[in-house]
Formats: structure tokens, C-alpha cells, sequence
């Protein structure tokens, strides 16, 4: 046996992480067809707004991830409104896009390092509380299950939303044509806004997992961006099951990596990987 | 009445002008083609028209209202209109079925979250895939169709958008870009019955064509543009026999 059920587990567990940022960045592009580096500075709102909640006033643990999850999603609705629906009407290049969305990340963590300061944080009130599953061999915490299974239950409600809902026809006919989708009637402005929403969402989720998990950092979310965003080009822009795929081989080559070689390599590995991709299989494992 | 009406229109392409001070009217309930060479503006036209450009100058009016300075595009199924593309614009990685029920899409997010399309909507669907013969393709992907199945669908589309049950969605006014460009005798068979059937219903139609027979067997007024410019109009029979319209149409 020995550790490789234990590399497993930690492969999985980061896959699901990735995954989660990767659904949600995703889903944003595959409508808007802009890469929104802001989407990582809404996984520090998500996990800020939890310790703030949870941490500082006290309150219940599922309640205050409820409303830190909602207040991701609204400040990323916002975002849109007031900035990329403007960009949007302006007919900005995409340049222009990454470069606000980048601007964005940059300010979103700023405010956070002044509100809370640049401290590391964790969310789990003692950590010889949390209990822990040993499953083959290897060793998962609680938070750890919780991350995996919030990743699938993502991945099933989102592709059952884009799949079977008139909503997720609706962002489905945006994301191929938003002119056409304008011009038969399709409030456009309105199913973005809420493709911000459930997007955000899902990235203060991952927010709050993360601080769970290792804990919280006013620039963690660059980091988490990076990955995300590897993993959603690995696994196909656009399509759902492909982030969700790329996440997770992205998750298993980082920790197979570090094993091998060590810890100085992760992210050099995921960039490898990015890169390995870019030249051979630029359309990712899954072709949309 | 007119169904929309042009004032001293103009639109230009850095600085060349596409459309160059058009006053034009499209009566209701009549089919009205536009003809004219390649480059004379008929395409931006329709542009400006449907909302996908705005005009440099002048105003358009539709259905008697005030006076606008072009419509936006998401303002355009609101007042009514509808298009299809010379080069057909479909949502390419959905089913054909669900190119068509997006369009009668219940607009309220939430309740689009949880409520299912009813059957009126599954009704309306199979009535218009089958009237251009795609009920059978309804579950391939717009991609995946051929040529003629895409400008049917295209159709369809349009056809979706009269008498859907959704706030002020009841399309009056189609506009049509060379639907008939290399079809087969039936599909175009199809799309003429379809245009004749809008016009038996009072809707107003703009059909851009080259083809002179379907232009005389379907239009009421014919428009022929030159340069961004009007040329000549009336009924067809008579523009088509002035000298400076076969000039400038076939006198290359």
C-alpha cells in the first residue's frame, strides 16, 4: 500500500477544488466569451465573508455559508452591472475585458487585506475536532469529503440547469450567438447577470472550502484562479464535464509531481501541463 | 399604412457610404423586395432595420410611432420584428427542437429555473419544424444540419415568433435575406407557400432576392437600390422594364 492511496486522496480532493473554480469560471466564459480574472477575487469574498460571518459574529455555521455564498454571488451580479455590462454595451475588445477583470482581482483583494488584513485566516475552529475517514488506505478529513461532494453535486445541478431547465437553453443561446439571442427576444443582459450570479456563487462556495480546509488568504485567489483556469483550458473551454475532467488531472498530476520530485514543483507541473496542452491538444481533452 | 418607413437614411463604413440618404416605406400587410447589384446596401438595410447596426443619420419609424434614431437589437423582437441571415445564424450546438423553444422561452428567470415548457409550447414547436418538414431532424444539432435544412430552420425560427404566448412577441414585420440562395425547387417551394401564408395574415414582408420570377410571383412593391441610393420602385413588372434599372442591374 504504502502512500499512494494517500496521493490519491490529496489528488482528488485537489481535483475537486479546481474543479469548483473551474465550473464557475467556465460557465461565465462559455456565455460572455471573456476570461474574468475577477472570478478568483469571488472566492476570496466567499471565504471572507464566512470567517466574517462565522468567525467574528458568531453565527451558525450553515447559515453564515448561505449568506457568504449568496453575497459572492450578488458582488460578482454586480461586477457585471456595473462594469462588464458597461464594457459590454461600449463593444470593448476582449483586451479590454482582461485587463478590467484583472484590475478587478487586484482591488477585491486589496479591500480584503484592509478589512481583514493580510493575515492568514482559517475557518475550522479546532482542527482536532474535525473528524477524519480512512477509505483504502488513505486518510480524508470531513472538509475534504464536503469539497469532493459539493464538486459533483456542482457538476450535476449546473449540467442538469444547462441541459433540461428554459433557463440553461436560454445561456445556451447566448453563448452561441448573443446577437441572434438579443434579436429573438432573449433578454440577454438579464441571463448574463445571472450567469454572474450562480458563477460567483459557486467561486465563494470554493472560497469557503478552501478556508476550511487550509485556510483563508487575501490573495489566495489569483492562485485558485490560475488553477481553475488551467484546468478549464485542459479540459475544454466551454464544456462542463471538461473542466471538471481537466480539474481533476490537473489535481493528480500536481500531487503524483510533488511526490516524485517536490513541492517546489507544483505549480511548475500545472504549467507544464497548460503548456503540454496549448501545443498539442489546444482544444482540450474534450472538444466543444 | 406603413409598416416601417425610412427618413433620409445613411450609414457608413469608415467613411464609405453603404446606405446614402434612403427614404423608404414598407407598407402593411404587403410583400415589398428589394433589389439591387452586389455592395448597393440592401444587406446593411435590412442591418439597420432589424437593429444589428445603428444608422449614421436620419430616422426610421415603425408602425406609425415617433420617430427613432435605430433600434437596439434587443428592442427588435419588441417592436415586432424578425430576420433571417444571408448567411444563416442559428444557435449551433443545440438540438433543432431546442433552437425553436428557446425563442418561446418563458423570460422570467426564476420561473424558467423550475417551470418545464407546456405543451402549448411543445405544439407551437412541432407545428413550425413540420411546416418546413424538420419535426423528423428535431433532435440533431443546428450543426450538424445541411445547408438548405439550415435556412429552413432559420425559417422556423421566424415562424416561432408570431402568436408566441409571450408579452409583446408577435412578430409583424419579417424581414428576409435571400432566403431562397441556393436552395432546391422544394425547399424554395416551401419558403414561397410560407411568405405567401405571412402576407394572407396581414404581416409585413421585406424580401431580399435576386431571382426576378420569385420576385414577381411574390411582391406587391419592389425597391431597387443602387450605391446606398433608391433607384426606382413600384410594382415590379413595371420597375423591371425601365431601362435604368436593367442597366444597372444587368448591364455589367
Amino acid at each position: 500500500m504504502g502512500i499512494i492511496p494517500q496521493i490519491i486522496a490529496n489528488s482528488i480532493i485537489a481535483g475537486a477544488i479546481y474543479a469548483l473554480i473551474a465550473l464557475g469560471f467556465n460557465l461565465i466564459y462559455r456565455t460572455t466569451k471573456f476570461f474574468n480574472l475577477a472570478h478568483g477575487a469571488l472566492t476570496v469574498v466567499g471565504g471572507y465573508a464566512m470567517f466574517f460571518l462565522y468567525k467574528e459574529l458568531g453565527w451558525n455555521v450553515y447559515a453564515s455559508a448561505v449568506l457568504a455564498i449568496v453575497f459572492a454571488g450578488f458582488v460578482g451580479y454586480i461586477l457585471d452591472k456595473a462594469i462588464f455590462r458597461q464594457l459590454r454595451l461600449r463593444k470593448a475588445s476582449q483586451m479590454v475585458f482582461l485587463v478590467a477583470s484583472l484590475g478587478l482581482l487586484t482591488v477585491i483583494q486589496a479591500i480584503i487585506a484592509i478589512l481583514f488584513t493580510s493575515q492568514f485566516q482559517t475557518l475550522a475552529n479546532n482542527s482536532t475536532e474535525s473528524r477524519v475517514y480512512t477509505i483504502a488506505g488513505g486518510i480524508i478529513t470531513q472538509t475534504q469529503a464536503i469539497i469532493l461532494i459539493c464538486g459533483i453535486v456542482v457538476l450535476a445541478l449546473l449540467t442538469l440547469m444547462l441541459k433540461k431547465t428554459m433557463f440553461g437553453r436560454a445561456v445556451n443561446a447566448v453563448s452561441d450567438d448573443e446577437e441572434v439571442s438579443k434579436m429573438v427576444g432573449i433578454h440577454t443582459d438579464k441571463i448574463i447577470g445571472w450567469v454572474f450570479f450562480i458563477g460567483s456563487a459557486i467561486a465563494g462556495l470554493s472560497g469557503i472550502l478552501v478556508g476550511f480546509d487550509t485556510g483563508l488568504e487575501p490573495t489566495m485567489g489569483m492562485h485558485l484562479l490560475l488553477k481553475g483556469v488551467i484546468a478549464a483550458i485542459i479540459g475544454g473551454v466551454g464544456t462542463m464535464h471538461g473542466a471538471f475532467a481537466g480539474a481533476f488531472l490537473l489535481g493528480f498530476a500536481e500531487n503524483f509531481g510533488v511526490w516524485q520530485f517536490s513541492g517546489e514543483w507544483k505549480d511548475a507541473i500545472a504549467f507544464i501541463i497548460l503548456i503540454i496542452f496549448l501545443l498539442f491538444r489546444p482544444q482540450g481533452i474534450f472538444k466543444k | 399604412m406603413d409598416a416601417i418607413r425610412t427618413k433620409e437614411l445613411h450609414k457608413h463604413f469608415s467613411g464609405v457610404a453603404a446606405i446614402d440618404g434612403l427614404s423608404v416605406a414598407f407598407e402593411q400587410g404587403k410583400v415589398t423586395g428589394v433589389v439591387g447589384p452586389n455592395g448597393s446596401g440592401k444587406t446593411t438595410l435590412v442591418n439597420v432595420l432589424s437593429g444589428m447596426l445603428p444608422p449614421t443619420a436620419g430616422v426610421m419609424v415603425i408602425g406609425g410611432e415617433r420617430e427613432m434614431k435605430g433600434l437596439r437589437a434587443s428592442d427588435t423582437a419588441y417592436h415586432g420584428i424578425t430576420r433571417t441571415f444571408q448567411e444563416v445564424r442559428l444557435f449551433e450546438q443545440m438540438t433543432v427542437l431546442d433552437n425553436i423553444l428557446v425563442v418561446l422561452t418563458e423570460r422570467s428567470v426564476w420561473g424558467s429555473l423550475f417551470e418545464r415548457h407546456n405543451a402549448g409550447h411543445m405544439k407551437k414547436v412541432e407545428t413550425v419544424l413540420t411546416r418546413v418538414g424538420l419535426w423528423e431532424k428535431r433532435s440533431q444539432l443546428a450543426h450538424n444540419l445541411s445547408y438548405g435544412q439550415r435556412k429552413l430552420l432559420e425559417i422556423a425560427r421566424v415562424l416561432a415568433m408570431t402568436h408566441s404566448d409571450h408579452i409583446g412577441q408577435d412578430a409583424s414585420i419579417f424581414l428576409f435575406d435571400e432566403p431562397f440562395a441556393g436552395l432546391f425547387p422544394e425547399m424554395i417551394k416551401v419558403i414561397v407557400s410560407v411568405i405567401k401564408e405571412l402576407k394572407e395574415a396581414g404581416k409585413t414582408v421585406i424580401l431580399i432576392e435576386h431571382n426576378m420570377n420569385l420576385i414577381r410571383e411574390l411582391c406587391d412593391h419592389l425597391i431597387v437600390m443602387d450605391s446606398g441610393k433608391l433607384l426606382a420602385e413600384g410594382k415590379p413588372d413595371h420597375v423591371l422594364a425601365k431601362r435604368e434599372v436593367i442597366e444597372a442591374y444587368l448591364g455589367e
